[in-house]
This record gives structure tokens, sequence and C-alpha cells, in this order.
């Protein structure tokens, strides 16, 4: 095996390297493509999607056809309706961004938003239960929960376990704020029912 | 493994096994890479919120057929693009679109921007 060719190896095992990382990456969330087809203000662009699948399409196309030429790898002819599949895609694109993000609307971000994923339950005097909640459009998770009585029970203030009064009936709101922006809230209601013959 | 040069008269290049083994590289990213995409909107890791949705005339969201036949032309040009890559790997050529194609796609292109523009005219 010549130099040449084992510095090819070599170069190709660093590319097939770096792909892997890279996918490796994209699957355990290092590189976050949560928001690749979308906007400033969180939606969803199909303007983007279609430009994406457009330009996914010719590449992979324009790999397949060079790597396969009789004569060794080398670039082919691209004909000139692909040109205008791309101007069109592009193009689209383009004015599809220029229409949005002439109103504020198309670019400001939307807020924070907290949601209490348990449903409203309702508990026997003494039981236990933990509220969840999903932070969305914040990387910070961590909400601090609050009860709007606090002789209604008690409650974590940064798990989330709620722990019925001894004696029922009772009514909370269990308010769940996010720690990355104070103004984002949810809440939710907790119901306490008595427990017949037992001491008040 | 080195392939065989076939017997045509012609001068052919003997692919190397690099040049296989590059081939499969590339490819099996891009195939990784595509699928990854693929689930994450599927599965919504990927945020698609408000994909089939446009912002009204009264500011308010509504359904949005105009994305929607532009997603359906979309998958329909790239698809039949693509089914035509075995014939384009054997005659070592990249696929011409058709002006049917172009035709329908830069119309399908107009309706979407052309609604865009009007709800947004509608909200000034």
């Amino acid at each position: 095996m010549t130099v040449l060719q084992v510095a090819a190896w070599v170069a190709l095992g660093f590319v097939g390297l770096l792909g892997a990382t890279i996918l490796v990456w994209i699957w355990t969330g290092r590189i976050n493509l949560n928001r690749v087809i979308s906007e400033p203000n969180g939606d969803a662009s199909l303007s983007r999607l279609q430009f994406l699948i457009f330009t996914f399409v010719i590449a992979t196309s324009l790999f397949l056809v060079v790597a396969s030429q009789p004569n060794g790898p080398g670039f082919t002819e691209i004909p000139q309706g692909v040109f205008m599949l791309l101007g069109i895609s592009g193009s689209s694109y383009l004015v599809s961004k220029s229409i949005q993000f002439s109103s504020d609307e198309g670019i400001k971000e939307r807020p924070v938003e907290v949601v209490i994923t348990t449903d409203d339950p309702t508990l026997k005097p003494g039981e236990t239960l933990q509220f969840n909640a999903v932070v969305k459009r914040a990387a910070n998770q961590t909400v601090t929960w609050s009860l709007e009585d606090p002789a209604a029970g008690t409650i974590d203030a940064k798990t989330g376990l709620y722990t019925a009064p001894r004696t029922g009936p009772a009514s909370d709101t269990v308010r769940a704020t996010s720690v990355a922006d104070p103004d984002a809230s949810d809440q939710g209601q907790v119901t306490v029912v008595a427990v017949k013959g037992a001491a008040a | 493994m080195i392939l065989k040069p076939e017997l045509t008269g012609s001068r052919h290049y003997i692919m190397p096994a690099i040049g296989q083994a590059a081939n499969w590289v590339v490819l099996g990213f891009l195939a990784a890479l595509g699928a990854t995409l693929l689930a994450g909107m599927l599965n919504g890791q990927i945020e698609t919120r408000h994909l089939f949705w446009a912002r009204g005339g009264d500011g308010r969201m509504r359904f949005s057929p105009e994305r929607v036949q532009l997603l359906l032309f979309t998958v329909w040009a790239a698809g039949g693009y693509l089914a035509q890559i075995p014939q384009a790997i054997a005659a070592h050529k990249l696929p011409d679109v058709s002006t049917q194609t172009l035709a329908l796609l830069g119309a399908s292109h107009g309706v979407f921007l052309g609604g865009k523009a009007w709800s947004m005219l509608s909200r000034q």
C-alpha cells in the first residue's frame, strides 16, 4: 500500500469519525435540531422545510451520480431544470421570509410557557402526589411550586411533591412558576375529600 | 475488494476499495441524517408547531390549505426526482426536472406566497 493510499484511508477514517460524531451528538441532544425549521418566533416554517427537502434531494442525487462516473469520481453536467428547481425553491423561501419579517409577529419569540402535566387530582387526607410541569421555549425546565392557601396542605417548592392536609375537605390552587421567566406560570387545582368517620 | 474493469474496449477506472468505502461512508451519513430529521419531525423533537397554520387577516392563527398543497407538491416533486436516481446512476448523468413539474411547483409556490401576502396586507 502506498503512502498516498494510507493517507487516503486516514482521511476517510477522519471523515467517517466526524460524521459519526455529528450523528451521535444529534441523537444525544448535544447538537440541538429542535428548531432547524423554526422561525425566530418559534413557529415551524414550511418555506424552510421545502428548501431543506429540495437541497437535500439534489445534493444526495449529485453525490450518487458523481461517485458513479465510469472514469472515477468527477463532476457531471447539472441540467437547467435542476437550477430552475432550486431557484424556485430558494426564491420562494426569500420572498416568504420578507413577507414574514415585515411584521413584528413574524419575528418576536413567543413567550415562555409553563404547563402543569398532572391532571387536577382528588386526594384523601394525608395522601401525597407528585406534580409535574413542562416549560416550553426555555432550556431551563426548573419551576418553583407554591400553594395559594398554605393551610390546605404543603408542597415542596423544588420537587413539586404535594402532601394533603390531615383533615378534609379542602381545595387549593397549585402554581408552577418558571425559573427562566418568572412571568410564566401555570396553575392547577387539587381537591382533598373528607373521609367518613375521621376526626375533624 | 477491487472491481474488475468492464471489457468494453474503452478505458475504465478500477475503483479502489477506498472509493467504495468513501461511497458507503457518505451515503450512510446522508441516510442517517435524513432519517434522523424525519424521525425528529414525526416524534415532535423537531418543532413543527403551526407548520400548516398561518396568521390570518384578523391576526389569529388559522389552518392554511396553501401550506398543505405546497408540502404535497414538494413531496411529489422530490419523490419523483429520487425515483429517477437508479437510471441516473446507470446513465452517469443527473436527471433533469421536466417543464411540467417546474410549472406545477411554480404555481404551488405562487399560491403559497399569494396567501401569505394577502394575510399580511389584510392585517395592515
